[in-house]
């Protein structure tokens, strides 16, 4: 690289100057720092402020522009100046907005930001794309139902060739099968047709569409870009590369045969929702027992859902289908009634409208749990509303409506041993075992592996009962050569995992999204708007792999980790902790990248112990070196100082809001962003107690099964490491809690000041740290 | 909260539901109740019903037949019609509690319920003069309930009257009538056969 | 004013008006000319069926009475029917609006009616007294009209339930007041130059026929309304509704013998208000006599 050239450009406006002196932060600069150019500005953002350091950059003069002005969130594309590396130093919203104006305090804040903002530049190097050759931009979609289908359509409106691969004989899936479907057209009121067969022409009569039916996939290895996809059409294989891969493998009803205690198997009149799709498609609705048209149905909801001893959850949908189902035998026979046992009704979004429409055709609804149906059809309910038991006798017909389980796993195949061929013993037993396709459960990592891998073990009905979510039966859909196992990482109940608020469609391997009930209980209508959404992340992915630039959430950026084999030890921790599973082993065990699969979260740089992972913009010594340029003073001074490593996705700007909306924290707070809480190395922490920080807080996203880290497992392995930090404080007689771990979120700027300033008080309470000045 | 009636009174009919929704005044809108339970709780006298209209609209989904049509809940009601104006669903509620008590008497389910004796004594001042009088109306109902009740009720209310009497508010001798009452007992016995004649064709 | 040329109804007194609410009768009969509302007595006006009609005779008979009226009143010309009673206005004006809507009830209705040789065709309008002063008339000329202001008397305005339920708020009902919290009443007690004070309860329920029926069951929500007017330290209560007025007022001694109070707070109709706001006779305009609970103080500001 060529010489460092940095540049001090100070903004004097939005209350900056104000708030403390410029001409000192100047000095700061360029007398103590000792940087060449420093200048100053009434409006930096200006047309003639960015000019002035323009005007640097293309005299040569100035190679790195060090910003001392607004948040680094704001004002991106004004001071943005050809490959020239920009840092920013806070200076308005958490300074000038957020503490009193001509305040001493307030004065050292602003010169610490400024401080660690040219101690950054000094370690920084503006990262270049890494070429990776060829890229494919064909989307493989697996699973040729409703979603599947949507998904193809979607791609070839884009522009993209699709390979859709569907494991059975035919396209359509389910939704061939039934008779209407819900109303997914304003007013929202009647059962549609069901339209599905246009869909399956228009998707099979696609040039650019290649249709694979009796199709598994055995294989998938690469990344982003350059997945090579092995097929496995009856028997014959063949290879294909695509781009990017959408899984959208549907569902299946829950097995009603664990229904004895509904009545189902009992007679041939109590038959599940999906059965009577089929009763309702060939004409008026008869009897299976004796072929006498069912005149008086009760449908009974939550068949084996929300109930701890089958589907722990809701499927969302067949509250509606009963509706659709009640509404189509009421308007086919208006003698006939319907009566609708519900726990609680759940009628999302327009479903409200299609419930009114049923109450208005006078289907009768019930709110209670059913205590049983016995071979007469006789069904006895715990009427919630009456407080009392209530027989339904006279039935002709029980339907039961059961909830969907995710195909999430090929139930046909028998399951593979999770990574069985790669895992090895050797692995930190404490570290944090990311297994793939199962949660790990409260650290127990060794349980999690042994439920994962004990094919059919509790079954499919996803009971977590214990510590760790057994595996769903059956084998993996896309058989994953990952480091990391075959399976597509599942959160909960056989669904994949994701960062639900705001990547909905992705997984955690990179370039692959799911869509459609294997995602999230949904119908038709929401499947086919989830297929485009995953459709349009796929693109995302496979065109950013072919920049060699990262997707979501740090999109286009170029830089990667960098593993330094020469110190590594193989300790595995970066191909365990990966949330993505970007990193592979090579044959002599050494940690090798897939660069299109990283998300450049930076949690293989906080979890390497000999710190030889780094980026070139975002490293070990660089946040160490702003540590230690932060100006300590001596504890005679009562001036504490107090690190925050923000997570730069929430907390970061929800410390910006807090200044935005003015509210006034502790001064004696010095944050520096990090990308993610997991990439936060232990050497921070100690380097900071080092200097003389008093107290040390992460601020990061909640983590846990409802998490909302935006790299899915970094906050909760940063917790992890944390609560194992108190034992090397202890080691040097401080106070455990010095080091705090704080979930805020993006909405928590109104909050945020509270923790900050009883986490200061606290810390006033404690003492100062005794390595102070030493 | 008066008790529940007893289980022993319990008939479930699983038609009931559909043949209010048909033939109950305001009725066909019954079935758009979502047992928020405004209306009961709207209510200015609740507390004097046995089951308050929520829980009885629940009752005749489950198919309660005698439980609906012998509850005391049809009559006191004092027809606020604040369940009227408040009800989300816009189920109204009065008119299908009026609705269910005309029913209940016509089928035979109430005969002694004060409301009822007194509807009885009012329609027949309503049929006989064309007016209420409100003398005749008051007494004619303290004894219907047999000699001693009326005796009783006379005099805790004779004070009352003597008041309305002083202020000239008590219509005492002949009765108000109406000129027509040829013409509009003509008109009432026809709406009667009328309403008959469509009751045979229901049932 | 009073040359009886203002706008012209068809007025329906209805039973009360020859009973227990002749006061509302005669106070409005006495300020509707002044007003400029003409009121065209309904000929040979029958009973509305008030609130247990449908139960002592039946659906449709319950109905026919309403159908007389209307047919009766078709006779007199296309001018809007007034009614000045709760229990007539809600019987008339719903049983109308079904009529009208409902082509199949309005059949049967009308074979009903033949056998009286009358016939309902027409698509009158059934209105509230209260509503007409708001809408036609308007509170300004209420206000232009009083000679006498009631300046010191202090009014709970107690409206009761069916003069604005279920219609008030409905286009068929005049869309002029709430349901819970109407302030029609407080603006005429304003309008006559006396004080309306706060009064939470306006729209509470006074038992109805119930009260008649069975009191011992709706004592307590008369009392509540008395509490609140002792609470607010009302002179009297206004009301427009007969059958409020005389249970508020009729009740107040077996209240006082069943909860041990004192209550003896005189019940008065807005329009004897009016009469006498408007410089009016006390007797025979304002007809103070027929309140069995006087108010002293409104009869010394009366002429």
């Amino acid at each position: 690289m060529e010489e460092r050239k940095p540049g001090v450009y100070l903004c004097r406006g939005c209350g900056i100057d104000e708030a403390v002196s410029v001409d000192d932060l100047e000095q700061v600069a360029g007398t103590e720092l000792k940087v060449p150019t420093c200048r100053q500005h009434d409006c930096l953002c200006s047309d003639e402020g960015v000019e002035t350091i323009a005007r640097d950059i293309a005299e040569g003069t100035v190679n790195q522009a060090i910003i001392g002005a607004c948040s680094g969130r704001v004002m991106t594309d004004r001071f943005q100046f050809n490959g020239t590396s920009v840092i920013r130093a806070n200076l308005r919203e958490q300074v000038a907005w957020s503490q009193p104006a001509g305040d001493e305090n307030t004065q050292m804040l602003a010169a610490d930001n400024l401080r660690m903002g040219i101690a950054q530049a000094a370690k920084t190097v503006t990262p270049e794309a890494s070429a990776e050759g060829e890229t494919s931009s064909t989307i493989l979609v697996c699973g040729g139902g409703i979603t599947g289908l949507s998904a193809a359509r979607e791609a070839v409106r884009a522009g993209h060739a699709v390979v859709l691969v569907e494991r059975s004989d035919t396209l359509g899936g389910w939704a061939a099968q039934w008779s209407k479907r819900m109303p997914f057209r304003p007013p929202y009121r009647d059962p549609q047709d069901n339209d599905v067969a246009a869909l399956i022409a228009e998707v099979s009569g696609n040039a650019s569409v290649t249709v694979m039916p009796d199709t598994v996939v055995t294989r998938t290895e690469g990344s982003p870009g350059r997945f090579s996809v092995t097929l496995s059409q009856g028997g014959a294989e063949k290879i294909e590369t695509v781009g990017a891969i959408v899984v959208a493998t549907g569902w299946r009803p829950y097995d009603a045969s664990r229904l004895g205690h509904l009545g189902y198997g009992t007679s041939p009149d109590v038959v599940t929702g999906v059965e009577l799709e089929g009763m309702l498609g060939a004409g008026p609705v008869q009897r299976k027992s004796d072929g006498k048209a069912a005149k008086t149905v009760a449908f009974i909801q939550c068949a084996g859902s929300r109930d701890p001893d089958h589907l722990p959850y809701c499927s969302s949908i067949c509250c509606a289908v009963s509706i659709k189902q009640a509404l189509q035998i009421v308007e086919a026979d208006p003698e006939a009634s319907a009566f609708i046992i519900f726990d609680e009704l759940r009628t999302p979004g327009t479903a409200e409208e299609f419930y009114r429409q049923a109450q208005e055709a006078g289907v009768i609804f019930m709110k209670g749990k059913v205590k049983g149906v016995d071979a007469d059809l006789k069904v006895v309910y715990d009427d919630e509303l009456l407080g009392d038991d209530i027989p339904l006798e006279g039935l002709d017909m029980v339907v039961l409506a059961t909830g969907m389980v995710p195909n999430s796993t090929n139930p046909e195949a028998a399951a593979a041993e999770s990574g069985a061929d790669q895992l090895v013993d050797d692995i930190d037993p404490e570290a944090p075992i990311a297994i793939a396709g199962y949660k790990g459960g409260n650290g127990d990592g060794a349980a999690a592996e042994d439920a994962a891998q004990t094919p059919g073990d509790g079954g499919e009905d996803g009971n977590g009962d214990g510590d760790a979510e057994p595996a769903l039966p059956g084998g993996p859909i896309l058989n994953l050569q990952y480091r990391q196992g075959p399976h597509i990482p599942i959160l909960a109940d056989g669904f994949a995992d994701s960062h639900y608020i705001c990547f909905p469609y992705e997984t955690r391997r990179t370039g692959i999204y799911t869509c459609g009930p294997v995602r999230r209980p949904m119908d038709m209508a929401e499947s086919a708007e989830d297929a485009a959404g995953a459709v349009l992340k796929a693109i995302q992915a496979l065109r950013n792999a072919g920049m060699g630039a990262s997707v979501h959430p740090r999109v286009g950026d170029l830089s990667l980790p960098k593993i330094g084999l020469d110190i590594c030890t193989k300790c595995r921790r970066c191909t365990v902790e990966c949330p993505f599973g970007a990193i592979d082993e090579d044959e002599n065990d050494y940690p090798i990248l897939n660069p299109s699969r990283c998300r450049r979260c930076g949690t293989c740089m906080g979890a390497c112990p000999v710190r030889t992972i780094n980026f070139d913009n975002y490293n070990v010594q660089m946040v160490s070196d702003m540590i230690g340029a932060v100006e300590v003073p001596d504890e005679f001074s009562e001036k504490p100082r107090i690190l925050i490593l923000a997570c730069e996705n929430d907390a970061y700007p929800a410390l910006d809001m807090a200044g935005i909306n003015r509210h006034q924290y502790s001064p004696f707070v010095r944050v520096v962003p990090v990308r993610c809480l997991g990439s936060v190395t232990m050497l921070w922490i100690s380097t900071a107690l080092e200097k003389g920080f008093d107290g040390i807080m992460l601020m990061g996203c909640k983590s846990g099964d409802d998490y909302q880290c935006h790299f899915i497992k970094g906050s909760g392995i940063a917790k992890e490491r944390m609560e194992k930090v108190g034992e090397t404080l202890k080691s040097l007689m401080l106070e455990e809690e010095r080091v705090a771990v704080e979930e805020i979120s993006i909405a928590d700027s109104g909050h945020v000041p509270n923790v900050i300033n009883s986490f200061a008080d606290r810390i006033v309470e404690i003492g100062f740290n005794p390595f102070k000045g030493f | 909260m008066a008790q529940s009636a007893p289980d022993t009174a319990r008939k479930y009919d699983l038609g009931f539901a559909r043949w209010v929704y048909e033939n109950v005044e305001g009725g066909d809108k019954l079935s758009m109740c979502m047992q928020c339970g405004v209306c009961s709780g709207s209510c200015p006298i609740g507390t004097e019903m046995d089951h308050g209209p929520r829980k009885l609209f629940m009752m005749i989904r489950a198919g309660m037949k005698e439980a609906v049509l012998t509850s005391n809940t049809l009559w006191n009601c004092t027809k606020c019609y604040r369940c009227v104006v408040r009800c989300p669903r816009g189920v109204p509620v009065t008119y299908i509690l009026g609705g269910l008590g005309t029913k209940a008497v016509e089928m035979g389910y109430v005969k002694t319920e004060d409301t009822v004796r007194f509807s009885k004594a009012f329609w027949w001042s309503a049929k006989t003069f064309g007016r209420t009088d409100e003398r005749l109306v008051t007494s004619r109902y303290h004894f219907s309930g047999g000699f001693g009740e009326g005796v009783k009720k006379s005099l805790a209310n004779l004070k009352i009257a003597l008041g309305m009497f002083k202020a000239g508010r008590l219509h005492l001798g002949a009765p108000h009538k109406v000129k027509g009452t040829k013409n509009l007992q003509a008109i009432l016995a026809k709406a009667q056969e009328i309403e008959e004649r469509a009751g045979e064709t229901e049932r | 004013m009073s040359d009886g040329r203002g706008k012209k109804y068809t007025y329906y007194p209805g039973c009360s008006s020859q009973g227990s609410g002749k006061h509302l009768d005669e106070s409005l009969r006495a300020i509707a000319p002044e007003l400029g509302v003409e009121l065209e007595t309904l000929d040979d006006w029958n009973c509305c069926g008030a609130s247990v009609g449908h139960v002592g005779g039946g659906t449709l008979p319950n109905l026919a009475l309403t159908g007389r009226n209307l047919a009766n009143a078709q006779k007199q010309g296309p001018q809007d029917v007034l009614t000045a009673c709760a229990a007539c206005y809600l019987n008339t004006h719903a049983g109308n609006e079904k009529i009208k809507k409902d082509v199949a009830m309005r059949g049967r209705v009308n074979e009903a009616l033949s056998a009286g040789d009358l016939s309902y065709d027409e698509d009158l309008q059934v209105r509230h007294a209260c509503e007409v002063i708001v809408n036609d008339v308007g509170i300004d000329k209420v206000k232009d009209r009083v000679t006498n202001p009631l300046t010191g008397l202090k009014v709970a305005g107690y409206v009761g339930c069916q003069t604005v339920r279920p219609f008030a708020n409905t286009d068929g009902g005049g869309n002029y007041d709430t349901y819970d919290d109407p302030e029609f009443l407080d603006d005429f007690t304003e309008a006559c130059g006396a004080e309306a004070v706060d009064f939470d309860v306006k729209t509470a329920c006074c038992g109805g026929a119930v009260s008649v029926i069975s009191p011992e069951k709706t004592l307590h929500l008369i009392k509540e309304i008395l509490d609140a007017a002792k609470e607010a330290d009302a002179d009297v209560i206004a009301t427009p509704c007969p059958l409020c007025q005389t249970n508020v007022e009729m009740y107040q001694d077996a209240i006082n013998k069943e909860f041990g109070t004192d209550f003896a707070i005189p019940v008065v109709f807005y329009s004897q208000l009016m009469a006498v706001a408007f410089g009016m006779d006390a007797k025979d305009d304002a007809a103070l006599g027929r309140n069995t609970i006087r108010s002293e103080k409104l009869e010394k500001m009366a002429k």
